[in-house]
């Protein structure tokens, strides 16, 4: 069957159409699944329909005992924040650091840091709960926030780096010919300039803290348990409780949809800058 | 205060975090690694037993070794999955205009999600009773009905992986799509000039040019396949029997279920060189004139 160079790209246009609607559907379809049937009545839970009459039943069930999601939701937000709080100011300045200055072992230690990334975590861990059991911070915000850090410091450090590095260096050498001094410069120029970087790194890094699993799996018990770790509390006796999970799921997600948005305006920019419009 | 301090100064924070964080605790697995510690027994380590713990892992437990084949078939499954899945999606959506624009914009999402999460989710997904792949599945091939995803070794990793490149290739496309697009149009033109197919044009010219964007996609993925551990974990328990038991899982058991912390410390520093031996053969392979650093 002979085609025309015109029918062809017609049919071809269909093809990547089709494919394309097929890639939504299996990125989103489970996604919205799990929405769906966080607000499923009981007695459809475990069907395949799509018509109900939707409930907030099992939300008002993982508020209560024995899961208690507030609580955990809390431990989530404070551990993550605290853990961007800390990390990534601590990690903007070793990145101006690593950027600016000229230093003997500057490389070394720059990819000595990155490093640490391909350190599995379950190897840190191990004796980090030996650690903890000894200074009694098992089970404690200080101790996950901590841990945390090792995660999210060298991401942000390689991340703001390299966004620093984009900046031209003149303004700030103007500004000490005139007589700044560098912590001025910091903060008077630098500062600025790096906000929008600082709140990418941000971003990340409570994405990762936030979406921790192993650590708060074997490093949490009771007090400072985080909503991933939730999760697992949900193979009870009874059997496993599904909906309560796609409750407590819809509360993972939310805060990541939200910033996510950033996230990818972030990424599609840098990758596909000025080639939309 | 000069530069010359204050360069220092404003590094050390962040380095000292990195050596509480990381440094300092990966030399204390080394250490426990070489000693007799079960936990169930006594609050301290009981005995220096120098190699006894890697002899027992390599010579005297077949568990270790198969956990070794385990994760060695997820990475090279879940690594060239997750680039070719991520190809297939840059493919797709690298054109310019706003419908593609739009659609791009899902492809963060599966990376947002908490791989516990998914971990969950996807067991659901895949009961043979009330799960929705398996309804879809089932409709779509009739002569899979009968299968219990989770409960034969074969599906159970394919699932894993699967599970993997869900969450992995829509991330990696997205650099794999800004690779695409920086391709210039006239290289693509002239191609087209000279009669070349898109098939063609697809291996001599996109193929070429995208190799460096694809090699560290793929060096990257590398690393975290390694490393995962919340899939095996949520979905698949390392089973059935243990055939998803990677060694990160491995590791994992024999710390908090068996409080064997000399044996666990030694089976995960066993992964760790594993993981700086084949990034060192990749950094090799790819930046061949140290172009790395």
């Amino acid at each position: 069957m002979a085609l025309s160079p015109r029918q062809r790209g017609r049919v071809l246009f269909c093809l990547r159409g089709i494919a394309i609607a097929v890639l939504l559907v299996v990125l989103l379809g489970p996604i919205a699944w799990i929405f769906l049937t966080s607000i499923k009545p009981l007695s459809d839970v475990y069907t395949m329909t799509l018509f109900f009459d939707p409930t907030l039943d099992n939300f008002r069930a993982i508020f209560e005992r024995p899961f208690y999601v507030g609580d955990r939701l809390l431990n989530s937000l404070a551990i993550s924040g605290f853990t961007v709080l800390i990390g990534v100011p601590v990690a903007l300045a070793a990145a101006y650091s690593f950027s600016r200055f000229s230093m003997r072992f500057k490389k070394t230690l720059f990819f000595g840091v990155l490093a640490t990334q391909f350190v599995p975590p379950i190897v840190v861990v191990l004796p980090f709960f030996l650690m903890f059991r000894q200074l009694h911070l098992l089970d404690t915000w200080t101790g996950m926030v901590w841990i945390n850090l090792s995660i999210v410091l060298p991401f942000a450090i390689w991340m703001l780096k390299g966004f620093i590095d984009t900046i031209p260096v003149e303004m700030e050498e103007a500004a000490m010919t005139d007589g700044a001094t560098r912590l001025r410069v910091i903060r008077d120029i630098v500062l600025p300039v790096t906000i929008p970087g600082v709140f990418v790194a941000g971003i990340f890094c409570f994405i990762f803290s936030w979406n921790d699993f192993l650590y708060a799996l074997i490093l949490t018990r009771k007090e400072a348990v985080t909503l991933p770790v939730v999760l697992s509390t949900f193979y009870t006796e009874e059997g496993d409780r599904w909906e309560l999970m796609a409750a407590t799921g819809t509360f993972i997600l939310l805060p990541m949809f939200a910033i996510s948005y950033f996230v990818q305006r972030h990424f599609v920019h840098g990758a596909t800058q000025g080639s939309d419009r | 205060m000069r530069d010359r301090h204050l360069k220092y100064l404003l590094m050390m924070p962040a380095l000292l975090l990195v050596t509480a964080t990381v440094i300092y605790p990966l030399g204390y697995a080394g250490i426990i690694s070489f000693m007799d510690w079960r936990l169930s027994r006594s609050r301290v380590p009981t005995d220096f037993v120098f190699l006894d713990n890697f002899w027992r892992a390599f010579f005297d437990d077949p568990s270790f070794l198969n956990s070794l084949g385990v994760t060695i078939t997820f990475v090279a499954g879940s690594a060239g999955g997750a680039v070719l899945f991520g190809l297939l999606i840059a493919l797709l959506l690298a054109r310019r205009g706003r419908g593609y624009s739009i659609a791009r914009t899902v492809l963060v999402l599966p990376f947002a999600m908490s791989p516990a999460l998914q971990g969950t989710s996807f067991r659901f997904f895949l009961n043979p009773e009330f799960g929705i792949f398996d309804a879809v599945l089932d409709t779509l091939f009739p002569f899979l009905a009968h299968v219990d995803w989770l409960g034969s070794s074969g599906w159970a990793m394919t699932w894993l992986i699967l599970t993997d490149m869900w969450h992995w290739g829509p991330f990696l496309s997205l650099m794999l799509i800004g690779g695409l697009l920086s391709i210039p149009s006239d290289t693509l033109e002239a191609a087209r000039v000279d009669g070349a197919s898109a098939w063609t044009s697809f291996w001599t010219v996109v193929l070429p040019q995208l190799m460096p964007v694809l090699a560290i996609a793929f060096v990257l993925k590398t690393i975290f396949s390694f490393k995962m551990f919340d899939y095996v974990y949520l979905l698949t328990g390392g089973g059935p029997g243990e055939s998803t038991s990677t060694m990160t899982y491995y590791a994992f058991r024999m710390g908090f279920t068996a409080y064997d912390m000399g044996y666990a410390s030694a089976i995960a520093f066993v992964l760790a060189l594993l993981l700086v031996v084949v990034s060192a053969v990749y950094f090799r392979l790819l930046f061949p004139r140290g172009e790395a650093g």
